[in-house]
C-alpha cells in the first residue's frame, strides 16, 4: 500500500551536496507496525518526512493506496496529510492553547466533521489512548507521556490510512516510552493502524513486524520479527 | 470556506482566551486611543467648523446678504426693498445696512476700525449682535449721538492685553471722536459695549442708519440688506424665491460671503487632522503587525505542526485575522468609551476658542469612515505577517 521507489534527496546547493536519502525503495503492507532504524544521519527521518508528505524527494516517486503523492499540488497534498496521513512527532507538537480534548479535536473538525460526531470521535480516541478523564487538561498541565497520548489521539482521529511517528519516545522515561509503545501495538493489532515509526533505541525492535534499517541514506539490512518475537533478516 | 473559518475561528478564540492577557489588553489599549484620535481631532473641527457658520449667520450676514447691483454703490429705495422682502414667505427679518470704514479716536488711541450704521430694530431682528451688550446698552431707533463699540475695539487700559489695536479701555457714558470718510468729525457718547466672540463684531463699532445718513446726507440707502430665513441651509432655494420676487440686486449666501474665512481655517485644521489621522492609522497599523508577526514568529513551529497534521495555511491565516479583527473590534468599543467619557467631560468644560465654546460633532459619517479605516488597517496589520511566517515550508518551520 506505500511504495517507494529510488527515492533521493539532496540537500545542499553548490558544491556541497548530503544525500540525505540515496536510492531508497521500500514496500510496506497495509496492517504493519515497521520500525526505522539507524544512527544518526542515517536517512530515518527524511525517509519518514516523505511518506509523511511534509518534503518531497529530490527523485523518485512515492505511492500511497495507490495516489502518486509527487503529482499533488500544496492544497492537495494538505487535504491528503488531513484525510489519509496521522502524524506523532518527538516533542509531542500540541497546540498550548488547547485542552486535550481541543488538540484532538482540531483535525476533525478541520475535515468538516460536525460538532456532535467530531466530540464522539473525541471521547473515543481518547479513550482508547488511556486519557478519557483527562480530556479538559491543558498540555502544560499533563505530563510527557500523557502529552503524547495525545498527540497520538489526534493522529488517529480521522482515522487514517498510515500512521507516521517520528521518535515518539524521544523525550519519555522508559516507563511512559513502554507506555506509548504498548499503544501502538494495541492499535496495530486491534484496529490494523499501519505504523512506520522511526527510532534508534535497540530495545523498541520487540515492537515492531519489521525493522528496516538505514545507514548513509541507503537501506542496510531489513528484518522481520516473527511471531515468537525472533528477529531475523528477511530473505 | 464556511468549514475553514469555523476551524480558524476555533484557534483564534482559544489563542485569545488563553493566551497573553497583558499583551492583548495593552494592543486593545493602544487601538482603543486610535480610535479615539481618529474621531476626536476631525469632531472638534467640524465644531469649530459649525461654531463659525452659526457665528457667520448670527453676527455677520443672516442668512442672505443684499448688495447692490454692479457698478452701483448703494442699494436705491432701500425700505421698499425691506417692504417687499418682508413680505415674502419663509423670511424672517430684514436689516438694511451701511458700512464704512472711520476713524475712531480716544485719549491719544486712534483706532480704524468698520463702522456699521443700522435701524437697531430691523438688525435685531437678522443678527443677534443686540444680545451680546455686555455693558451699557444697544442702540435703539432714533438714537443720535451714540455709538456701541465692540469690547475689542474698546480694549483695555493695559495694552497688553489687547489683541487689536484699540482705543485704551474706553468704557461706557465716555466720549469718543469718529471722523468718517467724507472728513467729517463728530463726537459720540459710548452707549454700550458688545462681546459676542464674533471677531468682526467685536472689533468694531455700530451707530444708527439714521445719524449716519445725517452724515452723509443719503436718505433711503443701503449698503447691503441682510435677510433671516426661517430655516438655515436653504438659502440657495431662498435666493432663487428673493429673485422670483424681482429682486434685482446681487444676492449671497452667507456661505458665499465667509466662504474664503472658513476654507482658510478649515484647510488648515483639515491638514492637521490629515497628518493626525495619517500618523493613527499607521501607529495601529504598526502595533497590529507587531504583535501578530511576534505571535506568528514565536509560533513558527506550531504554524509547522498545524499545516503537518493536515490544517490549510489559509485556515492559519484566518485565525490571525480574526485575532486582528477581535483586536479592532473591542479596540473600537474600548475607544467609543472613552469617546463618551471625554465628550461627557468637554461638554462640562468646554474648549473655548476665540469665537466661543466648541462643541465636539460626532457624527454617523465620521464614526463609520474611522471605524472602517481601523477596519481595514487591521486586515492588512493581521493578514500580512501571517501571510509572510505560514510560507514558510513546514519542516524549516517545525525544526525551528
Amino acid at each position: 500500500m506505500i511504495i517507494g521507489r529510488d527515492l533521493t534527496r539532496v540537500y545542499g546547493m553548490g558544491a556541497v551536496k548530503v544525500r540525505a536519502l540515496d536510492g531508497v525503495s521500500v514496500r510496506i503492507q497495509k496492517g504493519e507496525f515497521v520500525g526505522i532504524m539507524g544512527p544518526s544521519g542515517s536517512g530515518k527521518s527524511t525517509l519518514l518526512h516523505m511518506f509523511g508528505l511534509l518534503d518531497r524527494p529530490t527523485s523518485g516517486t512515492i505511492l500511497i493506496d495507490g495516489v502518486d503523492v509527487g503529482s499533488l499540488d500544496e492544497r492537495s497534498r494538505t487535504q491528503f496529510r488531513l484525510r489519509r496521513l496521522g502524524y506523532v512527532f518527538q516533542d509531542y507538537a500540541l497546540v498550548p492553547e488547547l485542552t486535550a480534548k481541543e488538540n484532538v479535536y482540531l483535525p476533525s473538525m478541520a475535515r468538516g466533521m460536525t460538532p456532535r460526531e467530531c466530540t464522539l470521535a473525541c471521547s473515543e480516541i481518547l479513550t482508547l489512548v488511556g486519557l478519557g478523564n483527562r480530556i479538559h487538561h491543558l498540555p502544560g498541565e499533563m505530563s510527557g507521556g500523557e502529552q503524547q497520548r495525545v498527540a497520538i489521539a489526534r493522529a488517529l482521529v480521522n482515522r487514517p490510512t498510515l500512521l507516521l511517528a517520528d521518535e515518539p519516545c524521544a523525550n519519555l522515561d522508559s516507563q511512559n516510552s513502554r507506555i506509548i509503545l504498548d499503544l501502538f501495538q494495541r492499535l496495530n493489532r486491534d484496529l490494523h493502524q499501519t505504523i512506520v515509526m522511526v527510532s534508534h533505541e535497540e530495545w523498541h525492535k520487540k515492537y515492531f513486524d519489521r525493522i528496516i534499517s538505514m545507514k548513509d541514506g541507503v537501506i542496510e539490512k531489513e528484518e522481520r520479527r516473527s511471531e515468537d518475537g525472533e528477529i531475523a533478516p528477511t530473505s | 470556506m464556511l468549514e475553514e473559518s469555523k476551524v480558524a475561528f476555533f484557534l483564534a478564540k482559544r489563542s485569545i482566551v488563553r493566551g497573553n492577557k497583558g499583551t492583548l489588553s495593552l494592543t486593545i489599549l493602544i487601538i482603543g486611543m486610535v480610535f479615539v484620535n481618529l474621531i476626536f481631532l476631525p469632531s472638534i473641527i467640524t465644531g469649530v467648523a459649525v461654531l463659525f457658520n452659526q457665528q457667520s449667520i448670527d453676527y455677520s450676514y443672516g442668512n442672505l446678504v443684499i448688495e447692490p447691483k454692479k457698478n452701483q454703490v448703494y442699494i436705491t429705495r432701500a425700505s421698499e426693498l425691506q417692504r417687499k422682502l418682508e413680505r415674502i414667505p419663509g423670511i424672517t427679518g430684514v436689516s438694511p445696512r451701511y458700512l464704512t470704514s472711520a476713524t475712531v479716536a480716544y485719549k491719544g488711541n486712534v483706532v480704524n476700525p468698520v463702522l456699521y450704521a443700522i435701524n437697531p430694530r430691523d438688525e435685531q431682528g437678522v443678527l443677534k449682535i443686540g444680545t451680546k451688550v455686555s455693558s451699557g446698552s444697544y442702540l435703539a431707533d432714533g438714537d443720535t449721538g451714540q455709538i456701541v463699540l465692540g469690547f475689542r475695539l474698546a480694549g483695555n487700559e493695559d495694552e497688553k492685553l489687547d489683541v487689536v489695536p484699540s482705543l485704551g479701555g474706553v468704557q461706557v457714558g465716555r466720549v469718543v471722536d469718529v471722523t468718517f470718510n467724507n472728513g467729517v468729525t463728530r463726537q459720540y457718547r459710548v452707549k454700550g459695549i458688545v462681546t459676542s466672540n464674533s471677531f468682526s463684531v467685536d472689533s468694531n463699532a455700530f451707530i444708527t442708519k439714521e445719524e449716519y445718513e445725517e452724515v452723509f446726507g443719503l436718505e433711503d440707502l443701503a449698503n447691503q440688506v441682510l435677510v433671516r430665513t426661517i430655516e438655515t441651509g436653504k438659502e440657495n432655494e431662498m435666493r432663487n424665491t428673493l429673485l422670483s420676487y424681482g429682486v434685482q440686486e446681487k444676492i449671497w449666501t452667507w456661505q458665499e460671503k465667509s466662504a474664503n474665512f472658513l476654507n482658510q481655517i478649515i484647510g488648515s485644521f483639515n491638514i492637521i487632522n490629515f497628518i493626525g489621522t495619517a500618523v493613527s492609522l499607521v501607529i495601529a497599523i504598526v502595533v497590529i503587525f507587531i504583535v501578530i508577526f511576534i505571535n506568528t514568529v514565536y509560533r513558527r513551529k506550531q504554524i509547522g505542526i498545524l499545516k503537518a497534521i493536515g490544517i490549510d495555511r489559509s485556515i492559519i491565516i484566518k485565525s490571525y485575522l480574526f485575532q486582528a479583527l477581535f483586536i479592532f473590534a473591542i479596540g473600537t468599543l474600548v475607544g467609543g468609551v472613552f469617546l463618551l467619557l471625554i465628550l461627557q467631560l468637554l461638554a462640562a468644560n468646554p474648549i473655548v476658542f476665540p469665537g466661543g465654546p466648541v462643541a465636539p460633532v460626532v457624527d454617523v459619517v465620521l464614526i463609520a469612515r474611522s471605524t472602517m479605516s481601523l477596519f481595514l488597517v487591521s486586515l492588512i496589520a493581521g493578514y500580512v505577517p501571517a501571510w509572510i511566517t505560514t510560507r514558510e515550508d513546514i519542516l524549516s518551520a517545525i525544526r525551528g
